[in-house]
């Protein structure tokens, strides 16, 4: 298969599809880009670049096959899992599969773009209000998407409204609290088996352990997934690309919280 | 013997998703229609299913175990691994996960941009004639804040001009998006009828009436040409027939638009 996978610091959605790619097993070049440096917006040999620009997941890896960009990283991981035949990273059963969507789908939706924000907040915001005027000019004028733009924008000038990073931080506490409950009956992962939902769960939960520490204080169980998960080959493989010394702590901006229900 | 029993409204937007992939697969369900307009989906006999006070919802029993299905889209995923009868997915990964993106291209960008001015122009207009204590006591029984804002916003006609102009920004991007991908392919994300038409379908049926400024013969022909091909569809026909509400006879306007 002649694809390449661009991506960020392994953490948040490059995490995941780095970690579903090493599970997979297939062979696929890897190219770090720099996120914060615009380079997602300017990837060379792209034809068909719909889902790169009109993509809702933000700054997330993006997956160039047959001149296609192919983006959203539960998506990404379940391709790696089927084109490779079958590589374990759904459940086989029909309902077991549909929980997991149903999973992951809250997780993007909700806990994904509150640690994006507090994420950003906290470790690039600074970074991004620091690109001088005209760098951030050129930069912003390679996005397409209008709003992916503004979520830019508003980190340039740290205008982040108070209310919203209240609802972030309560986001991510009632991820933990589901986590908590789900692995409650003492399984291992969080479908039971292994799965498409422990890797993206991990992957935006897991940098918020440092920043957020109260809402671990009492989740014994999350906090030993969180190990668990994070011990696992294909997670180390992935931690491994990093460029810098925490990746946990890189951070780009992401997806937009819901405007509407 | 398996039993599927759907609550839906109308067959339209997220309701109409597992009506049309049940009937595409053939699988007998029993319907039971939630008035959204009287407020069913938050009455306590609804609430016992789906908590969240959202439709649609899908129980299947088989095996001795009765389970609740809720999103509709996973809803789809669900009936189409389960259920025997064609399949709604392309075999191919890339296709597979082409279909997959516009579903939540839909579902969580363009959607909730058509969602925003169909309440705005129908559903608030529809249910704000109502003595206003009944609307207030039946906003407050709604589970979800996020959902008791918006009710309160379209019954009071409040939206701000910059989400309203924010949603039409996003339903004439999406559109022509739209355009250009069916210019690509006869249908939606691969070359088969897929999870993806039927999703993209429900919202978009009416773009010719609702929307003439960006959709019509002239200016969106690809689209055009795909939703007469959906709507000559039997599961289609056999869906809409279990609208109740004047929709029913918009889908006809269309259809004689469309055909015209
Ligand atoms: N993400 C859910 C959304 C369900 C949803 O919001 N349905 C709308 C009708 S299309 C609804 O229940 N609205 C009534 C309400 O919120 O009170 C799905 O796809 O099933």
């Amino acid at each position: 298969m002649s694809a390449i996978l661009y991506h960020g610091e392994p953490n948040g959605a490059s995490l995941t599809v780095l970690a579903a790619l090493a599970e997979s097993g297939l062979a696929i070049e890897c190219r770090h880009i720099d996120l914060l440096g615009g380079e997602r917006h300017a990837i060379a040999g792209i034809a068909d670049p719909v889902a790169r620009d009109l993509g809702i997941e933000g700054e997330g890896p993006v997956l160039v096959a047959g001149g296609e960009a192919m983006t959203e990283s539960v998506f990404l991981a379940q391709y790696f899992d089927e084109a490779a035949g079958g590589a374990g990273l759904q459940p086989a059963d029909a309902h077991a599969r549909w929980e997991m969507m149903m999973w992951c789908r809250q997780i993007t939706e909700r806990l994904s773009p509150a640690a994006a924000l507090l994420g950003n907040m906290a470790n690039a915001q600074e970074a991004i209000a620091a690109i001088p005027d005209d760098t951030f000019a050129a930069l912003t004028a390679s996005i397409v998407s209008d709003d992916l733009r503004e979520r830019w924008q508003a980190l340039h000038d740290g205008v982040i409204d108070a209310a919203q990073i209240a609802d972030s931080e309560a986001k991510v506490a009632a991820a933990v609290d589901r986590c908590e409950k789900q692995l409650g009956d003492g399984r291992e992962w969080l479908m039971g088996t292994f799965s498409i939902a422990d890797l993206v769960t991990w992957s935006w939960l897991a940098g918020m352990q440092p920043l957020q520490p109260a809402a671990f204080a009492d989740a014994p169980l999350t906090q030993a997934w969180i190990v668990r998960t994070g011990a696992r080959p294909s997670v180390q493989a992935a931690l491994a690309r990093a460029t810098v010394p925490d990746p946990l702590r890189a951070w780009a901006p992401g997806p937009e919280i819901n405007r509407w229900g | 013997m398996d039993e599927v029993t759907l609550y839906h409204w109308e067959p339209n937007a997220n309701s109409g998703k597992p009506m049309l992939a049940l009937m595409e697969k053939g699988v007998p369900f029993t319907s039971h229609y939630i008035d959204m307009l009287q407020f069913d989906q938050h009455k306590p006999e609804y609430l016992a299913i789906n908590p969240q006070g959202t439709i649609p919802a899908m129980t299947h029993s088989a095996d001795g175990q009765k389970r609740v299905l809720t999103e509709s889209t996973a809803i789809m995923e669900y009936v189409n691994d389960r259920f025997a009868g064609p399949d709604l997915m392309p075999a191919d990964a890339q296709d597979r996960w082409r279909v997959r993106w516009w579903m939540k291209f839909m579902d969580q960008w363009l959607g909730p941009s058509f969602s925003m001015i169909g309440w705005s122009v129908f559903v608030g207009p529809m249910v704000r004639q109502r003595d206003p204590a009944e609307l207030d006591a039946a906003i407050e029984r709604i589970p979800l804040p996020e959902r008791r804002v918006a009710w309160r916003k379209a019954i009071s006609g409040d939206f701000s001009a910059a989400e309203m102009a924010e949603s039409r920004r996003r339903v004439s991007l999406g559109i022509a998006r739209l355009e250009e991908e069916l210019g690509k392919r006869p249908y939606v994300g691969s070359n088969q009828y897929t999870l993806a038409d039927i999703n993209i379908f429900n919202s978009t049926y009416s773009l010719p009436l609702s929307q003439p400024d960006l959709a019509g013969k002239d200016k969106t022909p690809n689209i055009m040409r795909w939703l007469k091909r959906v709507y000559t569809r039997d599961a289609v026909k056999k869906t809409w027939a279990m609208g109740k509400t004047d929709l029913a006879n918009r889908y006809g306007l269309i259809m004689a638009e469309i055909e015209g």
